[in-house]
């Protein structure tokens, strides 16, 4: 990338939405590490290993969302330790964090930060359903999957303030509102049919095959885009010489790690269009034709048939009723102007106001345009596609550059299109589908009346239910119960349409309504035995709870949010074994629990580790939530000089077992992280030493930073120079081990690149090898080596003989 | 079930470390640690530390029971006056599940039922009785490592007596 075009680009950074903050090329930022002065110079010796490792560089846009190196995090730009005092003492502090909601904490608007990721994934969905002709015209600028590749990007920011009306009718406007747009009919994900035999005892009979087999293929995706990005950056940083610190001292509990920015990014953004959860389900549906169509009114009207009826139809528990968005995408360079106007005219005529003209020139734009822009890649692509990006990359030779670029015109046109139909139409009918929801359906509910008849409704049906169990789905069930023997509420029973009312509600940020909404399902769900649903209105329940701002002692709080947790969790895990769920439940919890800090914080952990227990995640999930427990602990703050109640112990415990997990996934990078990370909270305790005292942990420590040395060794000795200069500095807490590790390797810095890479590939497969047998369980298999249990007795006995020695007693 | 008793310093140095198993129930009083486990406990022990600070304030007693659970490690601890911590991490053989707590009664199976609590305090009160007399020899300096073997065998008979 030249200088100058670098220049231009950050020009246009501005004016471009959210994502393209992230889209710097890499070397770039590695430059921007290196002194001013020497920059023209770093320039060259950065840039070249780099190319030269990599067959086609520009497979380096694939990874840029963790590209910049572990050590400094990529999500935050606020550096380490700007978290205000007075905000430390509120939310971080104590029990008395509670008063405030999470929204308005630092936190919401780190880009990498977990709450954001919460707040721009549950977002409304928006279905394109677009005619051929748009495809062909949005083809021929160069985005082959149509018009939603296009506006995808533009979506993940709105620009400017949106104004939403919560359900009291007070106004509040945020300026980080996005929208999701899918294709139409994506993603769809069956419910399985109610057999009788469900509603008695799932553990038993009921085919736990069907749901894993979804849910747990995302999670493998996941997985492997995870792994994917960690392989790159181990050999990315490994080869290039450019003065990166690989480590940075000081665990910054604000910015997450980006490869666990990415997990929960990727784990988010492949929400199913489910009948539990309406969240997936399309606000708004873009119906859109070109100037281009000879027939264009005729046109509109089979996709819009299209979407309500015949083959393509949604599903039945999905409501029909959804808002459509006529637009009209108008060929700048073929098409006539007045033609168009006036077929628009006549749109507006039929359809009313919710239509758009969007004006875009029908070429492709080539970055060396003069008003080209890149177009972001896609913050929130699913798993899947990513997945197929890279190894779309590893196997074409010729592997073409994935960042597309557009005209700037059409960038502006396309983005006040959006912010037109967000604030104009999608925002308007969601505030007014929730106001007729809740004052048709909730709100009769809410009343003393609406209690009473779920009541007498518990009470005549729970007694049959009880004596007999599996005649439920027989005679007179129907009458009471909405969920039938098909698995799910059809869109129009009042249960649906709540559902939808608190997810709208949700996306509209208006917790308290979504909050209340959601413990109105809780019940039903529960007397229903909809055992999908109610896990899915506890999930939500905990997590508004967690987000709002709240009144009650916190202890109380959480107790409640325990309660539904724990029921989110056996409803999705147990009863549903839906992996998905249940991994997504816990881990938003985790998070959220985290930020609230005080008691949530060893609340946050006690949900990890329930996570890791059961084991919901794979090898890298795994070590990724250890990390993360090493930082839940870590952001707990103490009290006074002796830091009373602080959990620097247990994080450094975590960070240890963290590092392990890495070493037996040969990232030793990550692992080397960890390391460091646990001997800086054991240099930070009162009395400065950790675990040196203990004869057989310490000798761990030191054995895991045997292997992490040999791992790094083998990996690019130049590289490791300067990695082992940083761990050296902040050593210290620990006795043994780290005292001789800056003095590793610096002379080869300037090997032949290529064969050297070679030689580390082989050598890598070697180290998987040898520690994949003990590395690939969970925390009993330590990949110990055989030496240890040797040093084990030899310690023992040198204690029993001296003892015996000293005699004193 | 398997034990690993540690006496902790003021300065976060074991003073004493000793491991062993169950002896009621047919249990031969040997442990069951993998050789894996044998660090973990150390770690687990170590940072359970960070427990005790916290909780050692908010009661008047000694004995403050099972303070800390780290997966299927239950951490119990017994505080003495000089701030020197007990800690016994037991294991059970099974993972208890979380929904039966406080039903089954056998000291083994159950590290929360309430014989278990009354067991851990029974031994130890009888290894504080020893490690009282043991640290007044007059060759003992606060923080020491306690070697005496005439200690090692009664915390191994309180372990066989109440464990």
């Amino acid at each position: 990338m030249q200088p100058l075009e670098d220049a231009r680009l950050t020009e246009s950074i501005q004016s471009l939405p959210m994502a393209a903050s992230a889209m710097r090329p890499p070397l770039k930022q590695r430059q921007s590490l290196a002194d001013d002065s020497s920059h023209s110079l770093s320039q060259s010796t950065a840039s070249l290993p780099f190319r030269d490792r990599r067959s086609n560089p520009s497979a380096a846009s694939l990874f840029q969302s963790t590209l910049t190196p572990p050590g400094s995090r990529s999500g935050s730009p606020a550096p380490i330790g700007t978290r205000s005092p007075a905000l430390s003492g509120s939310v971080f502090g104590g029990g008395g964090g509670f008063k405030q909601s999470l929204l308005d904490t630092a936190a919401a608007d780190n880009p990498g930060d977990p709450l954001n990721l919460i707040l721009k994934s549950f977002v409304p969905h928006i279905a394109i359903h677009s005619s051929q002709d748009v495809d062909r015209l949005v083809s021929e600028k160069g985005f082959k999957g149509g018009l939603w590749e296009l506006l995808r990007p533009f979506g993940e920011r709105i620009q400017g303030k949106v104004t939403i009306r919560d359900s009291t009718g007070g106004a509040r406007s945020w300026d980080d509102f996005s929208v999701r747009f899918t294709r139409f009919g994506e993603g769809i994900e069956d419910p399985e049919p109610v057999a009788g035999t469900l509603r008695s005892p799932p553990s038993s009979s009921n085919g736990p095959a069907a749901s894993p087999s979804s849910s747990g293929a995302l999670i493998a995706q996941v997985e492997a885009v995870v792994d994917r990005h960690l392989t790159y950056a181990e050999d990315a940083c490994m080869g290039a010489s450019s003065p990166t610190t690989p480590t940075r001292p000081g665990l910054d509990t604000d910015a997450t790690s980006p490869y666990y920015a990415l997990y929960l990014r990727r784990l988010l953004s492949g929400i199913p269009l489910a009948c539990q959860e309406t969240f997936a389900h399309p606000v708004a549906c873009i119906i859109a034709i070109s100037s281009r169509n000879p027939s264009p009114i005729e046109a509109l009207r089979i996709l819009y048939a299209e979407t309500s009826n015949g083959p393509r139809q949604l599903p039945p528990w999905v409501d029909q009723d959804y808002l459509r968005y006529y637009v009209l995408i108008h060929d700048e360079e073929r098409s006539d102007i007045t033609k168009s106007m006036a077929l628009f005219d006549q749109m507006k005529r039929h359809f009313g106001l919710h239509c758009h003209l969007l004006r875009i020139r029908s070429s492709q734009s080539a970055e060396t345009d003069d008003d080209s822009i890149p177009l972001p890649r896609s913050d929130w692509m699913t798993a899947s596609e990513e997945l197929a990006d890279i190894e779309k990359s590893d196997d074409v030779e010729e592997f073409e550059d994935p960042t597309r670029h557009i005209f700037e015109s059409d960038a502006t046109a396309i983005r006040t299109f959006i912010r037109e139909m967000v604030t104009s139409s999608v925002i308007p009918t969601m505030e007014r589908n929730i106001s007729v929801w809740n004052d048709q359906i909730a709100s009769r509910r809410r009343g003393i009346s609406g209690r009473l008849m779920s009541l007498s409704k518990r009470w005549t049906f729970g007694s049959s239910g009880r004596s007999s169990g599996s005649a439920i789905s027989g005679s007179g069930s129907s009458s009471n119960n909405n969920y039938d023997a098909l698995g799910f509420y059809s869109a129009v029973h009042p249960e649906a349409i709540m559902r939808r009312l608190a997810d709208f509600a949700f996306m509209l940020r208006d917790w308290k309504l979504a909050m209340s909404t959601y413990d109105l399902l809780r019940g039903d769900f529960q007397n229903d035995k909809a055992w999908k649903y109610h896990a899915a209105a506890n999930e939500m329940a905990a997590l508004s709870l967690l987000i709002m701002p709240q009144s009650l002692s916190s202890k109380t709080r959480l107790e409640t949010i325990g309660q539904m947790l724990e029921q989110a969790f056996y409803s999705y895990h147990t009863r549903c074994s839906s992996l998905y769920g249940t991994v997504r439940c816990t881990v938003l919890a985790l998070e959220l629990l985290r930020l609230r800090g005080g008691s949530g914080i060893d609340e946050a952990v006690r949900w990890g580790i329930r996570v890791l227990e059961a084991r919901l995640l794979g090898p890298v999930g795994d070590a990724l939530l250890k990390e993360r427990m090493a930082i839940c602990y870590a952001s707990k703050t103490g009290v006074g000089s002796q830091a009373w109640g602080s959990r620097r112990r247990k994080s450094a415990l975590w960070s240890v077992l963290g590092a392990e997990a890495w070493i037996a996934r040969a990232k030793y990078i990550q692992a080397q992280r960890c390391l460091n990370e646990a001997r800086r909270m054991y240099s930070l305790l009162p009395n400065e030493c950790g675990v040196q005292n203990f004869a057989v942990a310490s000798d761990f420590l030191a054995h895991l930073n045997e292997q992490l040395k040999e791992g790094l060794r083998m990996d690019g000795a130049d590289f490791y120079g300067r990695g082992g200069g940083g761990g050296g500095m902040e050593g210290g807490g620990l006795g043994d081990g780290d005292g001789e590790e800056p003095e590793v390797l610096v002379d080869e810095e300037e090997t032949a690149m290529v064969d050297h890479r070679k030689a580390k590939r082989a050598s890598m497969i070697i180290t998987v090898g040898g520690s994949g047998a003990g590395g690939g369980a969970g925390l009993e298999t330590a990949p110990l080596t055989p030496l240890m249990p040797v040093r084990l007795s030899s310690v023992e006995d040198e204690g029993d003989g001296s003892g015996a020695k000293d005699g004193f007693g | 079930m398997s034990y690993y008793f540690a006496i902790i310093g003021t300065q976060d140095n074991p003073l004493f470390e000793y491991e062993f198993g169950t002896s009621k129930q047919g249990g031969d009083g040997q442990s069951r640690f993998s050789d894996q486990a044998r660090h973990l406990n150390q770690f687990i022990l170590h940072s359970s530390l960070d427990i005790v600070e916290e909780v050692q304030w908010t009661s008047g007693q000694l004995y403050l029971k099972v303070i800390d659970k780290f997966f299927n490690n239950y951490i119990s601890c017994f505080m003495t006056a000089g701030n020197v911590k007990f800690l016994l991490l037991h294991q059970p053989t099974t993972p208890v599940s979380s929904s039966s707590t406080r039903n089954s009664t056998s000291i083994g199976a159950n590290p929360q039922s309430p014989q278990t609590e009354e067991a851990v305090k029974n031994f130890f009160t009888e290894v504080y009785e020893n490690y009282v007399k043991a640290i007044m020899s007059p060759f003992y300096k606060v923080n020491m490592e306690i070697r005496s073997p005439v200690f090692r065998s009664r915390v191994a008979a309180a372990g066989r007596k109440y464990l």
